[in-house]
C-alpha cells in the first residue's frame, strides 16, 4: 500500500531547533521521530511512501534516501526551487502537497494513508482501513479525544452514529467547540479526493479541504482508535516526548544502549567511572560519551552522543544534543541544549554564544576560549563548586 | 539604560525596565549601582522581572558591584525568570546572589532588623 508522509513545514512552533533540523528530523533518544513512523507504516504494509519536503530538504532527503535501507521505497516531492545556487522552500499546504503528486504521476491508485512527520502514533492501521472501506469513505480522519482546554490547538469534528463527520471546526475557540474530538492529523483517502482540491496552489487538509468535504456532504468519516500519541510539534512537546521515551513509557519504543542498573542505559564507548558518578535515571547516555568523576546526572535526562560532563558537573532533567561540553562549574537545570542553543521547556532560548557562557556549555569538539569577565566569572563558579 | 526606582524603609528597590543586560549596557548597569551606594543605599534590591536576556557581561557587572558593596550593604536580586534565572542557576551566579522569586519577598527579606 501507498502512503505520504508530510515533511514539508517550517516548523515555527519548534524554534530555535527546527532552524537546524526540520521537525521530523527532530531526535527523540537519537532517532529522528519519522524513521519510527516509516517503521511503524513498514509494518502496517505501507511500503512505497512519498515524502514531501521543503524547509531543510536535504537532511531529511540525505538521511532516508531511497528508504532500501529502512525496507521501504521512498521518494521525495520537493516544493521550492533553486535560486541563485540555494535551494528555496515553498510549500504547497498538506492538501496542496498531495495534489501536486498525482499531478505529476497519478501516484495514489488505490486507498492511502496521509500522516504528519512530527508525532508518533501507535494506530492499527488495519483497522482504520478496514474501517474506512467498510463505510465506502473518500476520507477518514484518524481522531483522538482531549480535555476541552486543548481543543483550540486542532481540528474539532462532530460525528453521527455511523462516524461520519457532521461538522469540522479549524482550531475553534473553547466555548465554541462542538466536541472534544480532535484531528490527529493522519488521514485515510481515496484517490477520488483529489477532485475536490484545486492545483498549483496552496490549499490544507484541515483548513479547507475538510470543510469543504463536510458542505458538500462528502462520504467522510471519523474513527476512534486506543492509540498512543505522542506529539512532538513544538518545543514543550518535544520535552514532554523525550522525558516519557527515556523513562520507558512510549509503548514499543525502545531505548538504545545497554541498562547497566535500572533505568540507565549507556551506550558503547563511554569514558567513566561508574562507581565515582551519581547517575539517577531514568538516564540515556550515548556513545562516545565521556563522564567525569563527581559528576552528577539526574533522570528524565538525555545525553546525546559524545558528549563531555566534566568532573563535578550537575546535569539534572536536561536534554542533551550530540557533542555537548558541560564543564565542571556547570549546573544544568531542566534544559534543552541544541545546535549551540540553551532551551527551556517553555521554547524560550538564548544563545550560547551570545549569552558568553561557552566556559559553562559549549560544543565538546571545539576549544573552550573566554573573554576576560567569563574568566572571573568561572573562577568565582569554580569557588562555590568546591 | 533605564530603571523604575523607589523606597520603601530603608530598602531602595531598582527595576531595570530593559529587556536586556548585555556587554553595551552592563558598564552603565554597575556605574549606577555605584551611585546608588555613593547616594547612601545600603539595601538594594535589583528588580530582574523585565529583562528576559542577560548575558556573562551583565553577570560580571552585577558580581563586581556586589563585591564593591561588601560588607556595608546588601545587593540581592529578585524576580528573575525564564532565560535570566537560568542564566543565574546555569553559571552558579545563584549561590553567589541572595535571589528571591518576588520583590515583595526580597524587601521583607532586607527589611528585617540585623540583630546587633
Amino acid at each position: 500500500m501507498k502512503a505520504m508522509i508530510l515533511a514539508a513545514g517550517k516548523g515555527t512552533r519548534g524554534r530555535p531547533i527546527t532552524h537546524v533540523v526540520p521537525k521530523p528530523m527532530i531526535p527523540l533518544l537519537g532517532k529522528p521521530v519519522m524513521e519510527s513512523i516509516i517503521e511503524q507504516l513498514r509494518d502496517s504494509g505501507f511500503d512505497e511512501i512519498v515524502v514531501n519536503t521543503s524547509h531543510l530538504a536535504s537532511v531529511i532527503q540525505d538521511y532516508f534516501r531511497d528508504g532500501s535501507h529502512f525496507g521501504v521505497q521512498i521518494a521525495y516531492s520537493f516544493e521550492g526551487q533553486i535560486v541563485d545556487g540555494e535551494l528555496q522552500g515553498e510549500a504547497l499546504g498538506s492538501a496542496g502537497g498531495m495534489k501536486k503528486i498525482q499531478d505529476f504521476s497519478g501516484f495514489f491508485d488505490g486507498t492511502f494513508v496521509v500522516l504528519c512527520g512530527d508525532g508518533l502514533a501507535d494506530v492499527d492501521f488495519r483497522e482504520a482501513v478496514r474501517f474506512h472501506r467498510e463505510r465506502g469513505a473518500m476520507a477518514t480522519i484518524i481522531l483522538r479525544d482531549v480535555p476541552r482546554a486543548e481543543v483550540f490547538r486542532y481540528g474539532v469534528v462532530a460525528t453521527d452514529a455511523s462516524g461520519k463527520i457532521t461538522q469540522f471546526q479549524e482550531k475553534p475557540p473553547v466555548e465554541q467547540a462542538v466536541s472534544t474530538k480532535i484531528n490527529t492529523g493522519i488521514y485515510i483517502f481515496e484517490p477520488s479526493v483529489f477532485d475536490h482540491i484545486p492545483s498549483g496552489r496552496l490549499f490544507d487538509i484541515g483548513g479547507e479541504l475538510f470543510p469543504a468535504l463536510v458542505k458538500l456532504g462528502a462520504p467522510l468519516y471519523g474513527i476512534e482508535l486506543p492509540f498512543q500519541w505522542v506529539d512532538i510539534g513544538s518545543i514543550a512537546d518535544y520535552w514532554e516526548a523525550s522525558r516519557l521515551a527515556v523513562s520507558g513509557v512510549i509503548r514499543g519504543y525502545q531505548l538504545p544502549g545497554h541498562e547497566v542498573t535500572p533505568g540507565v542505559h549507556v551506550g558503547i564507548n563511554v569514558s567513566w567511572n561508574r562507581d565515582r558518578t551519581k547517575v539517577r535515571g531514568p538516564v540515556l547516555i550515548g556513545g562516545s560519551c565521556a563522564i567525569g568523576d563527581g559528576a552528577t546526572i539526574e533522570g528524565p535526562s538525555v545525553i546525546g552522543a559524545g558528549c563531555v560532563i566534566e568532573p563535578g558537573a550537575l546535569v539534572r532533567e536536561c536534554i542533551l544534543a550530540d557533542y555537548t561540553r558541560v564543564s565542571s562549574v556547570a549546573r544544568l537545570e531542566r534544559l534543552l541544549v541544541f545546535g549551540s542553543q540553551c532551551i527551556l521547556p517553555t521554547g524560550e532560548h538564548f544563545g550560547i554564544a551570545e549569552a558568553g557562557v561557552g566556559w559553562v556549555v559549549a560544543d565538546a569538539r571545539a576549544r573552550p576560549e573566554f573573554a576576560p569577565e567569563q574568566e572571573e566569572l568561572l573562577q568565582l563558579a569554580r569557588e562555590i563548586a568546591d | 539604560m533605564r530603571f523604575e526606582e523607589y523606597k520603601t524603609g530603608e530598602v531602595l528597590v531598582a527595576k531595570v525596565l530593559d529587556g536586556r543586560i548585555a556587554a553595551d549596557v552592563a558598564p552603565r548597569l554597575k556605574a549606577h549601582l555605584a551611585e546608588y551606594v555613593s547616594q547612601g543605599n545600603h539595601a538594594i534590591v535589583l528588580d530582574l522581572g523585565a529583562v528576559t536576556f542577560i548575558d556573562s557581561s551583565g553577570l560580571g557587572a552585577l558580581v563586581s558591584s556586589l563585591k564593591s558593596i561588601g560588607k556595608e550593604g546588601d545587593l540581592v536580586i529578585s524576580s528573575a525568570q525564564g532565560a535570566v534565572a537560568s542564566m543565574f542557576k546555569l553559571t552558579r551566579m545563584d549561590k553567589v546572589f541572595r535571589m528571591y522569586a518576588t520583590t515583595d519577598e526580597a524587601v521583607a527579606a532586607l527589611s528585617v532588623t540585623p540583630v546587633p
